[in-house]
């Protein structure tokens, strides 16, 4: 796990505290149950803040997965 | 505080902690800004478990109006210009033609009206208000750089509002200039998160503006002593070298940033904040140093004052002794880090404080720190005599060491008198600062805040007293508050505080006396609970019931009657 993907795991951890630290990677709108729009704005903005990033509107609803955010930060080069 | 942790605090309440529960009220989705406020509650007040519930989206006014004052404990407005006038938002685009602007004025000024009537029905609890702070959109004619009528209008009906809310006793409105310092105004709006979700904060303004709302709902306790360094900080120079006449404080001789502290101090004292001196001086010097005639501070603003050669922590001891108020309620000022060291070492409660005489920027925001530190809402008659009363206390314990009289004798000679004001009165701002800020002559610990203690009063069954005290010394002001309820032949005393100012004049047997008297009881029942700084209370209670536990909390008129202590003279006013 490099360090992208640690802080990306925090930050999923403190939206969805539930989570236990090896689900998250695999973590979902559709395989989280407590993951609703207000959660998704949470974790959107969360992101932002951690990594000094912002997330264009459009691809807002696109973020659904762990592994979508992910990809999202190493395209956009975040740091 | 980043998003994270405020999840973090408003996902972990304290369970055992006090139920606040604030009513946010806004126009837009609260989002972040709810998060926030619950994690800046729970900071500001470790002590509350805050609750905060929103409104309606898009009804600003009309969330207002829904909320009922019984069930919270404060609201907290937050507007934006679109609450105004749906126009002033970028989430409509109904119009920002020239002929839509005397419509759009209208519309502001009669939602202004709408809020403040709303504002109007609040009698017990604190509404907080933040005035706009995004930027307008640019609806006027006129290029960016340049006020237009439009904008200038808008802001006069702003203006206004803001004038009306705050000759209210409960309205707190949130600083412009404070926002703007922590939250720089180009960086708040979030146009794209506005369009999305109808949030408009970026989370850094979020965050900043729940913070400063959570202040003023759950307002820190302001400290009440400030000690200071002389050479170097009331004044530059040191007196022992240069001597009295060469120390200074002038614009001329480079050395304002002292004249300003000075200022500082002259306004804080006047205010009530107790100021005292501790320098490690010749004391003939500084004796002739604090009686020069252009000295912004008075001297009689200054006690006491503690020079010697001593550990400036044997100073403070002696000061907060004089004082008899906690360190925790004292700020320490001194240029000499090493000083600071000591103090704090001594005292780890004090705000130990540097003056940074050689930075005029670090200065200019000390005072501004000072301010926050000490800061109250209103000053009232007992901060304006506090200073004098010490002063008269220390003369009262002087005459009281040489008297060859029994402390009855005593006592009987100083010509008191208590007035007790029997009162139901939530707006006036003292008998509550005694509760909360009392920790000695305290019966249980119970804290309230407004909307608690207005609660209490208003209970029937409730009474309380508020009680002041004059001798041939002076006034010491209102000191003491009783309050509790009458069940039968038995007044149950709930809450009891008395000022520590007021030790030692038997106020405290005045209290229960006309509580048998006055209220025609033949049994008192003392809620009493221990606490880590209540002992004179314990004291008290032991004295006259033999002990203060749950056993033993019951005092019948016949054995306070029994007691032969000297009584002051009681006046009773009438109910307030």
């Amino acid at each position: 796990m490099d360090d992208i993907e640690k802080r990306l795991t925090d930050c999923f951890r403190s939206v969805f505290p539930e989570l236990d630290i090896t689900e998250v990677s695999r973590a979902s709108a559709s395989s989280v149950g407590s993951w609703d729009s207000i959660a998704m704005l949470n974790l959107i903005s969360v992101v932002e803040e951690e990594f000094n990033v912002r997330v264009p509107i459009e691809e807002m609803e696109q973020l659904m997965s762990f592994e979508l955010i992910l990809d999202f930060l190493r395209r956009t080069n975040a740091h | 505080m980043k998003l994270a942790e405020a999840l973090q605090l408003a996902r972990e309440p304290r369970e055992d902690g006090i139920p606040f529960r604030v009513n946010l009220v806004c126009g837009f989705a609260p989002l972040h800004l709810e998060t926030f406020l619950v994690a800046h509650l729970s900071q500001c007040n470790p002590r509350y478990r805050p609750v905060v519930t929103g409104g309606l989206y898009g009804d600003c006014a009309g969330n207002l109006e829904r909320v009922s004052e019984a069930e919270c404990d404060g609201v907290a407005l937050v507007m934006e210009w679109q609450d105004l006038d749906p126009r002033l938002g970028i989430r409509r685009a109904s119009g920002w033609g020239l002929g839509d602007q005397s419509d759009m004025i209208n519309t502001a000024r009669l939602n202004v009206g709408r809020l403040v009537s709303a504002i109007h029905k609040f009698q017990h609890v604190t509404v907080v208000i933040c005035l706009p702070t995004l930027p307008l959109p640019p609806i006027d004619v006129v290029p960016g750089w340049q006020e237009g009528p439009l904008e200038i209008a808008i802001r006069g009906e702003l203006s206004r509002f803001a004038e009306t809310l705050a000759a209210l006793p409960r309205c707190k409105i949130v600083s412009g200039q404070r926002l703007d310092a922590q939250s720089p105004p180009a960086d708040r709006f979030d146009v794209r998160m506005e369009l999305a979700a109808g949030f408009p904060y970026r989370t850094k303004h979020a965050s900043v503006v729940a913070q400063c709302m959570a202040q003023l709902l759950a307002p820190p306790q302001a400290k009440r002593g400030l000690i200071t360094d002389l050479d170097d900080t009331l004044w530059s120079g040191l007196v022992g070298e240069i001597g009295v006449e060469s120390i200074s404080w002038t614009l001329d001789q480079g050395s304002q940033i002292h004249a300003l502290y000075q200022q500082m101090l002259a306004s804080l004292a006047e205010s009530g904040v107790l100021v005292a001196v501790a320098s490690k001086n010749d004391s003939t010097l500084v004796r002739s140093a604090l009686a020069r005639s252009d000295l912004i501070v008075g001297a009689h603003h200054i006690f006491p004052v503690e020079v010697s050669w001593k550990p400036k922590s044997e100073a403070v001891s002696r000061i907060l002794k004089a004082w008899n108020i906690a360190a925790d309620s004292v700020v320490f000022v001194d240029d000499s880090p090493l000083e600071l060291a000591e103090v704090k070492a001594a005292f780890p409660e004090i705000d130990c404080l540097p003056f940074p005489r050689e930075d005029p920027e670090a200065a200019f925001a000390l005072f501004g720190r000072l301010r926050d530190l000490f800061g109250k809402e209103v000053v009232t008659d007992e901060d304006l005599i506090r200073s004098e009363t010490l002063r008269r206390a220390q003369d009262l314990a002087t005459d009281r060491t040489s008297a060859r009289q029994t402390e009855d004798e005593f006592l009987r000679s100083i010509n008191s008198t208590v007035t007790i004001q029997i009162e139901k009165d939530a707006a006036d701002p003292r008998p509550l600062a005694l509760v909360n800020k009392t920790n000695q002559f305290n019966l249980n610990g119970t804290r309230y805040n407004e909307a608690s203690w207005s609660a209490y009063l208003n209970n029937p069954k409730s009474t309380s007293f508020v009680v002041s005290y004059e001798d041939k010394y002076g006034p010491l002001g209102k000191i003491a508050v009783v309050a509790g309820r009458k069940q039968g032949s038995t007044f149950l005393v709930d809450m009891w505080v008395m000022s520590c100012r007021a030790f030692s004049r038997h106020i405290e047997h005045a209290c229960v006396a006309t509580i048998f008297d006055h209220l025609g009881v033949e049994e008192i029942e003392f809620m009493y609970k221990e606490t880590p700084r209540n002992e004179p209370m314990r004291d008290f209670l032991t004295a006259l019931l033999g002990s203060p536990s749950a056993a033993g909390r019951m005092l019948s008129r016949s054995a306070f009657s029994r007691l032969s202590a000297f009584i002051p003279p009681v006046k009773v006013a009438a109910h307030g």
